[in-house]
């Protein structure tokens, strides 16, 4: 990538009321026609606040078993009761002993020390942080993954971002279509629409052109198609397999439908359950069984997105404090590891500055800083990865800028 | 031109907007339909003709809020066959620590024969939690579709408190505990004083152990359940952004510790009536700020001092306002209202009953414009009711399925800030057709309720009227005239 330092004067004025000292888009970025022409963004977020410090281990850091007497993952030894070597200062919690492979092959990469700069420790403000893409803006007729999606559908009105899991997630919530798939096995079946008679007069009941009833006429054709495509695969890979379910089962239903349509180019999805203030465990227990089904989950979706372009990231609100709490788990904290996988992922190795769990070095003598704003992380991969313009990264984060220390993220070329 | 500009927006994505969810007809039923399905969950032949008696569907309102305190004073009318949730705690926590030490040896024995070790075998899995918690949702279902047996404001404001002051069914030591916080603490004191409600919740062993505060002890000390030996503040949190003042009430993180430390020692007495006991072992017997104002050590006294200080708290009656506006009248109040509402709220030492009048008495809550799409606990809840009640165990089997599947399990939401009620979380497009799916295989075969005509649109009566019998009943129920409250 050559840098050019055209700026726009639009982007200037804008660039003008950010605070000082940031490193602005247009200064590293070179302009481009615009961008998600190609490439499948997945976007896992786990809702909660995950402890990303049983995730990828600091085991290195002579703090880190100090901080944490009954919930640090042992050092690794080799054997499956300690954490895995990724290198010199990480490693991976065995309940993610599926994702190694994917570390080998150079496609697996973390950010050690990323986040929201605003400091909130309510989950339901950060998360709304994160989804609207704003770090402090709570409230916001639409989520970034909505304004992405309008940029990638180029005015086209098929939906090219599709949900599944959730009712209605504030990230993907906006103007721009999209598609969403409720929970559960049966997004399989087409219900009553698969009688012809009771589709005719439901969508005559539904003829007007209120939001409900276009809502519903959208449905109707969503849903059918979900039904189809997903029964089909089920029976093609059901061969007597324990059956899914979950963040797995959505995962396959996800992979699935954007395979079958591939106008569909962002996707997300969700779990919950990461809230762990009391017996977390530690190589056993209760975060270890969450950090398991997510492995398996992440397994499913590297085997559907696998193609050049595509990358799938994980993410938290926040999170948890370093040191253990009086109940042997941990408090809402503030910086978090934030996971990437694709081909074009510099892998096999982490990036981003990461500054230890000494108490000096810690947000507000607890917490893990936030070195990298996750803006600068989503419009590093926007733009290295799905090749967006300086003007569509400003559209999708407001204040979202360049960080030269994640410009190695992707493999050049 | 705006009016465009919204239909383009809503023809994209349902969900987006929060007003305008149903183009409105306001035929003279509309109030009948407004109030029942807001203050309960919506009419049926009994109601109207309450209404009709009483002269007005103003004064039958009004008339609710007081009968609602009357029948949440009363035991609730529980049918025979729920067996399991609303046992005394006394009974619940035996079992319970049974349930848990049995869990434990399965998961030893599973282990076990994991590691190949013979004469290792499968446990009985425990189920009287499982069940108690499938029962106490089944009530809520039967509680909100069946008037003759609860009082609907009551049921009403028994889903808005519980939600308040939600808890999760789905944690363990949560799960059994479930149905009898539901009837002792949120339906007991769902049309009395705030502050009451919320130090109820705070002693109560669901709330205990959903949100860790049974755990948590002063630094340093023992907990009187084993090896804790600090502070979680993870209660202290929650009580403070979502119960009281909200994310914005003007506390820090500091106050968050204080708070803690205030309520060290306050955990679960399994041999107790009560199910609440104050450790003053693990009590932090230093002296705390809590908002500025300091808090010398008085043992239990000290904790309730606080919860009542936070209760009293003007940011408290405007979260609280907000709720109460956002649940019954709007996705987006007015300002006048809710301030009309805190106002009354403070006035009254956060009376509920004074409260809720002030709600009917608004204008806000009678107009049209005042519009609300259900949520598919509303739904549900409508929609058995219409239907005289769950008849069935099928009813009840399709109902928790459906609920589930819609992302609204009774009971089910796993964080403290409890559902969301807006058309925004709720409208969505493949949702309204799996409605559908719920209401025609619900209404199979069911005569249709005739009274339901009154409240539905000459266009949706007249396309109804040209399918067979067997599925009239269905079509109305997933008419988009049902969608709204």
């Amino acid at each position: 990538m050559h840098p050019s330092i055209s700026i726009e004067r639009r982007q200037l004025l804008r660039a003008l009321g950010l605070a000082a000292g940031t490193a602005l888009l247009p200064q590293a970025w070179a302009q481009s026609a615009g961008g998600l022409k190609s490439g499948r963004l997945i976007i896992v977020f786990l809702r909660g606040a995950y402890d990303g410090l049983s995730a990828s281990v600091p085991y290195a850091d002579p703090y880190y078993a100090r901080l944490r007497p009954s919930t640090a993952i042992a050092a690794p030894d080799g054997s499956a009761a300690t954490a895995l070597k990724l290198d010199a200062t990480f490693a991976l919690h065995p309940a993610l002993a599926p994702l190694m492979p994917l570390w080998r092959s150079g496609v697996l990469s973390f950010i050690p020390s990323a986040g929201s700069p605003d400091p909130t420790r309510s989950h339901f403000e950060a998360q709304n942080h994160w989804e609207i893409g704003t770090p402090g803006k709570s409230n916001a007729p639409r989520g970034w993954l909505n304004t992405l999606a309008e940029i990638g559908a180029g005015g086209g009105t098929a939906p090219i971002a599709i949900g599944v899991g959730e009712a209605n997630p504030k990230i993907l919530s906006g103007p721009a279509a999209v598609r969403l798939i409720p929970k559960g096995k049966s997004a399989t079946q087409e219900g009553v629409l698969s009688n012809e008679r009771t589709r005719q007069a439901l969508l005559d009941l539904y003829a007007g052109s209120d939001s409900v009833s276009s809502a519903f006429r959208q449905g109707t054709d969503s849903r059918m198609s979900s039904a189809q495509e997903l029964s089909q695969e089920m029976m093609a890979s059901d061969n007597g397999a324990p059956s899914a379910a979950g963040l797995l089962l959505d995962a396959q239903h996800l992979g699935t439908l954007m395979r079958n349509d591939r106008r569909l180019r962002l996707g997300f999805l969700s779990a919950g359950g990461w809230d762990s203030h009391a017996n977390q465990g530690a190589v056993t227990g209760a975060l270890s069984q969450n950090l398991g089904k997510l492995g398996q989950a992440l397994v499913q979706l590297r085997q559907d997105f696998s193609e050049r372009g595509d990358v799938i990231m994980v993410a938290s609100e926040f999170g948890r404090t370093a040191a253990e709490n009086g109940t042997r788990g941990t408090d809402h904290g503030h910086g978090n590891t934030l996971w990437l996988i694709g081909n074009r992922i510099n892998g096999g190795r982490w990036h981003g500055d990461w500054s230890g769990l000494s108490n000096g070095n810690l947000h507000e003598a607890r917490d893990l800083p936030v070195h990298h704003d996750f803006r600068s992380v989503f419009c590093q991969v926007l733009r290295a990865g799905f090749d967006l313009n300086d003007r569509q990264l400003q559209d999708v984060f407001a204040g979202g800028t360049f960080d030269p220390r994640l410009a190695g993220l992707f493999r050049s070329g | 031109m705006q009016l465009l500009s919204i239909m383009r927006a809503a023809l994209l994505v349902g969900g987006a907007m929060a007003c305008s969810v149903h183009a409105q007809t306001s035929a003279p039923s509309e109030p009948i339909w407004r109030a029942s399905s807001r203050l309960g969950y919506g009419p049926n032949p009994t109601l109207v003709a309450d209404v009709s008696r009483i002269g007005g569907v103003r004064a039958w309102a009004l008339q609710q809020v007081d009968a609602a305190y009357r029948a949440s004073q009363q035991p609730a009318a529980i049918p025979a066959q729920f067996t399991r949730f609303h046992q005394p705690l006394t009974q619940i926590f035996p079992v319970f620590e049974e349930e848990r030490k049995a869990r434990k040896a399965g998961q030893e024995k599973l282990q076990k024969k994991e590691d190949g070790e013979p004469g290792a075998g499968n446990m009985e899995t425990p189920v009287f939690s499982r069940d108690a918690a499938r029962e106490a949702a089944a009530w809520r279902v039967t509680a909100c579709s069946s008037p003759a047996l609860e009082n609907p404001l009551l049921a009403r404001m028994t889903e808005f408190w519980f939600n308040h002051l939600n808890v999760f069914s789905g944690k363990g030591p949560v799960r059994p505990f479930v149905g009898h916080y539901e009837l002792n603490v949120i339906r007991a004191n769902a049309l009395g004083k705030f502050e009451d409600l919320l130090l109820a919740s705070a002693k109560h062993p669901a709330m205990l152990f959903y949100l860790d505060q049974a755990q948590s002890v002063a630094d340093g000390s023992t907990g009187p359940l084993g090896q804790a030996h600090g502070l979680n503040e993870n209660y202290a949190r929650e009580l403070m952004e979502l119960h009281t003042l909200g994310v914005n009430g003007g506390y820090s993180q500091s106050d968050v510790r204080e708070l803690a430390r205030i309520l060290t020692g306050w955990t679960v007495a399994p041999r107790q009536a009560s199910g609440f006991r104050f450790a003053q072992q693990s009590h932090d017997t230093g002296d705390k700020r809590l908002l500025g104002t300091i808090f010398h050590n008085q043992g239990l006294k000290e904790g309730e001092d606080a919860i009542r200080m936070l209760a009293r708290h003007p940011a408290t009656a405007q979260r609280i306002a907000n709720r109460l506006a956002t649940f019954f009248v709007s996705d987006k109040p007015s300002p006048a209202l809710i301030e009309r509402l805190a106002g009354s709220f403070t006035a009254s030492h956060g009376d509920m009953r004074v409260v809720m009048r002030t709600l009917i008495e608004s204008d806000a809550f009678w107009q049209a414009d005042q519009t609300l799409f259900k949520t598919p606990f509303d739904f549900a809840c409508s929609a058995l009711l219409a239907l005289g009640g769950p008849h069935q165990r099928r009813d009840m089997a399709l109902t928790l399925n459906f609920l589930n599947n819609a992302g609204q399990p009774v009971q089910g939401w796993q964080t403290p800030d409890g559902y969301k009620t807006d058309a925004a979380t709720w409208l969505s497009p493949e949702a309204l057709t799996r409605r559908a799916d719920f209401a025609m295989t619900l209404a199979k075969q069911v005569p249709e309720p005739e009274f339901l005509n009154a409240f539905l649109s000459t266009a949706t009566r007249q396309r109804i009227g040209q399918e067979p019998t067997p599925s009239r009943t269905g079509l109305m129920l997933a008419s988009p005239d049902f969608m709204r409250k």
